[in-house]
């Protein structure tokens, strides 16, 4: 009996070094070439970018690309950063992750990177003001952009002779007309907290001051005076949308929305995909957010929703701007585009996807405005603290949380910019 | 010879602690270092001293995250166990097709979190009001907590239950015989012969119950993400959410610290409690 | 005649209630099974809708989720870190169970280590997950064996408390026969106390194994980076903020489930019929 036992663990403890040997051996690949690892956020272009991969390395012999596209890659990334294994290249959002990063100066200065000249310059703005403090250089090529604003059933519209409204009566109007048909006007999915955050940030932009977040952060304004429209207007919308909007999901909107049970979905272009895999032939078509009084007053919701960051720690940036280049050629960017219905960052002849076509007039003119959510810190919830607010109706008590817990959350960049500002 | 034997203990437990100080002790001291800084996760931080703790105190997020998951642990244990008890009980009596009840009764456990996740929501969202014409229990503030119960419940039922089966074999038939003379049926049986004898298992069961549930993170995950309006955010789901996606990593840690303290002292005192009933029987 | 007709109808009640428990798995399970078998335009938010049958019976899902998560390849990760993860517990945390489980009634230091390392339990996860992915690098343990040493480890309180709770049941006596015959303290062990705590092992190998089997985090942040995948992270493909396949989903996690239910399975008859074998009492 116990010869048995003791044999069976020493064939396991045999088993276990074996493979640790091996292991150690599977690692250490050298084929002279330049490595360049790119860890990009977005897993659904993981198939975009294996072929990206693919046609790169086919093409280039100095240099070894290698692109992963992981699930949950800002935890993989963070617990990549700390143990400073850091890849060459990283494809983020133009979020408040950025500003993180930047601010914890791991990134690179890539100012000297030829292709820039080629991103429109309102993204490139866009990345600049999401610095806590300005900085002289350029840390992110911004590479694609989402739009956001209201996704309606094109078919629908036509049939009952709808039209697109520009403003915020014509909106209320254009949803009181389709509630007197009997059909839902919108559908929510505020069960999963981000989607309350859709709403809000393409009707922020068209309401508040794009850089409300740093006035606040300078002292100048409050959010209790910046929001108060917004944050009625918001509220408003509620009246049609479905019965117990919290009851449903992200998922759940999208299906209804998918079959019909609504005219309307107010999401970001990024929703098309789900919505499509429910029901392949549905027309869909988009439009901008009218939350302004005046046609004029609206502007597109739309920030960087992919773009590249050199790491400060590559060893070999030539090769990195070499794979940049890769990336930003025109039929590359075109691909991507058409498999993830996205919107450029480069100038030039793209083919959008038809289900942007309310939205080109803002996009080819450069009429568009971040998402305001990119300069929340996430553990400050904002999402979730806007689903209290749509349950509980209380204007004033959330912008009175709002202010309080932006200062709790913020208050380290706070002291920091009032330091940049008070040495200017 | 008793030299032989204090010299095996000791050979025994000191590589192994070693090995568990260093992949569990360490890490943690070096966690509670980082709750005196207002480090993001990544990058450069500063030290702040006891801000992180003082600030705990008067954050009400934490507050109503302690008062969730204690409510959610205490309501899910005794659910639990109420439950697995009588199933325990059951599947031990004389019954046909024993091994499948027991094989299918464990399921719940293995499904992953994204399938419990998806069916329990379908659940409360249509199907439940569909049956009692009642709005989902998950949109409201008030009853959402009871999902998560219902979620709880349902998976560490199947664990408990195979506890209290192997308790219930280890107790010897003639116990019941010679109860059976004295007319302990039913209940009576069960107050006084069967429990007495299965306290043990009772007790891995509270401690197994306890500690799921106050470390719940996959069922909030799965069900709510910490909605509606904030009422289900367990301590570790805030622990997690802010400190490793969000960039709250120092508070956190401090928030963890406190965590782990106040566990500490009620298991203590738990166990004081539960090893004195245990003597007492 | 009455009392004999009363008796025959109590023998089904056990058996109505474990059917009604039963209809909460199988509604369940039901619904896994179609979604895996459906394409995802066949899902509607209707209820006649989502419970009617797939209009194929194709088995294409399970074919595309085995190619998405590199099935094999994973499944084998899987395996290996679970298989090791559980001799290692069953060879070390039955060891110090023994040795701590003996000697903390007697001696302060055993008493210490034991509530120092039972109380390991609480300690969150995520406080420890920076330390541990920085630690991890350091020592080159960035790999599959880093995991399940890390396994070893976060396992070890719950996996002791049961072993030592469960020693109090083996009386000395049997130790100390063994000892008049002259076998050393460890010998003792592997001949004497190992066997007889089976039940125990199985108890234990189900429970760690369950862990581990859909743990995605330890993984995760240990072997980031690396190319190798274990199921649960690989099942990471499925979903997305934006998007989650369900179907394909469902069926890669009824794929995932069989392995640990045949496990399950062995191990259940072990704690059954060990108990009984042992004759603990």
């Amino acid at each position: 009996m116990k010869g048995n036992k003791m044999k069976c663990l020493g064939l396991a403890l045999c088993c276990v070094m074996t493979s640790l040997a091996f292991s150690g051996c599977a690692s250490s690949t050298d084929s002279g070439k330049i490595e360049i690892e790119i860890v990009q956020y977005k897993p659904e272009a993981a198939n975009y970018f294996k072929t990206v991969e693919d046609e790169f390395n086919a093409t280039h012999d100095n240099i070894h690309l290698t692109i992963s596209s992981p699930n949950d890659a800002t935890t993989i990334l963070k617990t990549r950063f700390i143990r400073e294994d850091y890849p060459d290249i990283i494809g983020i959002g133009g979020d408040i992750n950025y500003s993180y990063f930047l601010d914890a100066e791991i990134l690179s200065d890539i100012s000297d990177y030829p292709g820039l000249q080629n991103i429109n310059s309102g993204y490139v703005d866009i990345a600049e003001a999401l610095e806590f403090i300005p900085t002289d250089g350029t840390y992110i090529v911004p590479y694609v952009a989402n739009a956001a604003g209201i996704l309606y059933n094109r078919e629908m519209f036509q049939e009952h002779g709808w039209e697109i409204p520009e403003t915020w009566d014509e909106l209320n109007a254009l949803c009181e007309s389709i509630q007197a048909e009997g059909i839902l006007p919108f559908y929510f999915g505020f069960k999963d907290i981000w989607t309350c955050l859709a709403p809000w940030n393409s009707m922020a932009v068209d309401l508040s001051p794009a850089d409300t977040t740093k006035q606040v952060n300078r002292g100048e304004t409050t959010f209790t005076a910046e929001y108060r429209e917004l944050s009625e207007k918001y509220m408003s919308l509620l009246q049609y949308g479905p019965e117990d909007p919290f009851a449903y999901g992200y998922n759940d909107a999208c299906t209804a929305f998918a079959r019909g049970e609504s005219a309307m979905y107010p999401i970001g272009s990024y929703a098309v995909p789900q919505i499509l895999s429910v029901n392949p032939d549905l027309n869909i078509d988009s439009f901008v957010m009218p939350a302004s009084d005046t046609p004029d007053g609206n502007t597109l919701n739309s920030g960087i929703d992919l773009g590249f960051c050199v790491m400060a720690d590559c060893p070999n940036k030539e090769a990195a701007y070499e794979v940049l280049d890769f990336l930003l050629e025109d039929s590359v960017i075109q691909n991507y585009i058409d498999a993830q219905n996205a919107v450029p960052c480069k100038t030039g002849d793209f083919q959008l996807a038809s289900q942007l076509d309310g939205m080109k007039e803002y996009i080819t003119t450069g009429n568009m405005t971040d998402y305001q959510d990119h300069y929340y810190p996430s553990e400050m919830s904002v999402d979730a603290q806007l689903q209290t607010f749509l349950l509980e109706k209380d204007v004033d008590a959330f912008l009175a949380k709002f202010d309080a817990d932006w200062q709790r959350y913020n208050r380290d960049i706070i002291r920091m910019v009032q330091e940049y500002e008070n040495g200017k | 010879m008793k030299n032989d034997r204090k010299m095996t203990f000791l050979l025994i437990t000191i590589p192994i602690l070693a090995l568990f100080v260093c992949f569990n002790t360490i890490p943690l001291i070096r966690g509670v270092v980082y709750s005196f800084t207002n480090f993001r996760g990544f990058g450069t931080y500063d030290w702040v001293g006891l801000r992180n703790y003082i600030d705990l105190f008067s954050d009400a997020r934490v507050g109503k995250s302690y008062w969730f998951t204690f409510k959610l642990a205490v309501v899910s244990t005794i659910v639990t166990n109420v439950i697995s008890l009588v199933l325990a009980l059951a599947l031990n009596s004389k019954i046909r097709a024993k091994s499948f009840f027991r094989g299918a009764y464990f399921l719940p456990n293995v499904l992953g979190a994204l399938v419990v996740g998806y069916i329990f929501n379908y659940f409360f969202t249509y199907i439940l009001p569909a049956l009692t014409g009642t709005s989902s229990i998950l949109s409201n503030p008030g009853t959402a907590w009871i999902g998560v119960v219902v979620v709880c419940a349902w998976q560490a039922i199947a664990m408990n239950t195979i506890i209290y089966i192997s308790g219930l074999q280890t107790v010897p038939e003639d116990v019941y015989e010679a109860g059976g003379l004295d007319g302990a049926t039913g209940w009576k049986q069960f107050r006084y012969l069967t429990f007495p004898l299965i306290i043990p298992f009772f007790s891995i069961n509270m401690v197994l119950c306890v500690k799921n549930f106050l470390m719940v993170f996959d069922q909030i995950m799965a069900l709510t993400k910490g909605g509606p309006a904030q009422s289900t955010e367990s301590i570790s789901y805030l622990i997690y959410n802010n400190g490793m996606a969000g960039g709250q990593f120092g508070f956190q840690s401090a928030n963890a610290v406190v965590f782990f303290v106040v566990i500490v002292v009620l298991s203590v005192a738990q166990m004081k409690f539960s090893g004195s009933k245990e003597e007492q029987l | 005649m009455t009392e004999s007709k009363s008796i025959r109808v109590w023998k089904y009640v056990p058996m109505i209630f474990l059917i009604l428990g039963l209809i909460t798995i199988i509604f369940p399970l039901y619904m896994t099974i179609i979604i895996a078998f459906k394409q995802p335009s066949e899902m509607t938010n209707s209820i006649s809708g989502i419970l009617s049958l797939p209009q194929s019976w194709s088995l294409n899902n399970f074919r595309e989720a085995m190619e998405v998560t590199d099935f094999w390849h994973s499944l084998g990760n899987s395996l290996l870190i679970s298989g090791i993860t559980i001799i290692l517990s069953l060879a070390l945390h039955s060891l110090m169970g023994y040795s701590l489980g003996r000697n903390k009634a007697s001696s302060k230091f055993y008493n210490f280590v034991y509530l120092f390392i039972v109380s390991g339990m609480f300690v969150p996860f995520a406080i420890l997950m920076m330390p541990i992915a920085k630690q991890t690098a350091e020592m080159h343990l960035a790999n599959w064996f880093g995991v399940v040493l890390l396994y070893v480890v976060f396992y070890m309180p719950m996996n002791v408390l049961l072993y030592s709770g469960y020693l109090v049941n083996i009386p000395m006596a049997l130790e100390e026969a063994a000892k008049v015959d002259g076998a050393s303290t460890w010998t003792t062990y592997w001949k004497i106390i190992f066997p007889i705590m089976k039940p125990m092992h199985a108890t234990v190998a189900v429970i760690t194994a369950l862990s581990v089997w859909n743990d995605v985090m330890t993984p995760l942040i240990v072997m980031a980076g690396s190319s190798q995948n274990t199921l649960p992270l690989a099942q990471l493909n499925f979903q997305s903020q934006f998007g989650t396949n369900y179907n394909l989903a469902f069926a890669s996690y009824l794929l995932a489930l069989l392995p640990i239910l045949i496990f399950y399975i062995v191990c259940q008859k072990q704690i059954l019929n060990g108990v009984v074998n042992g004759a603990v009492k």
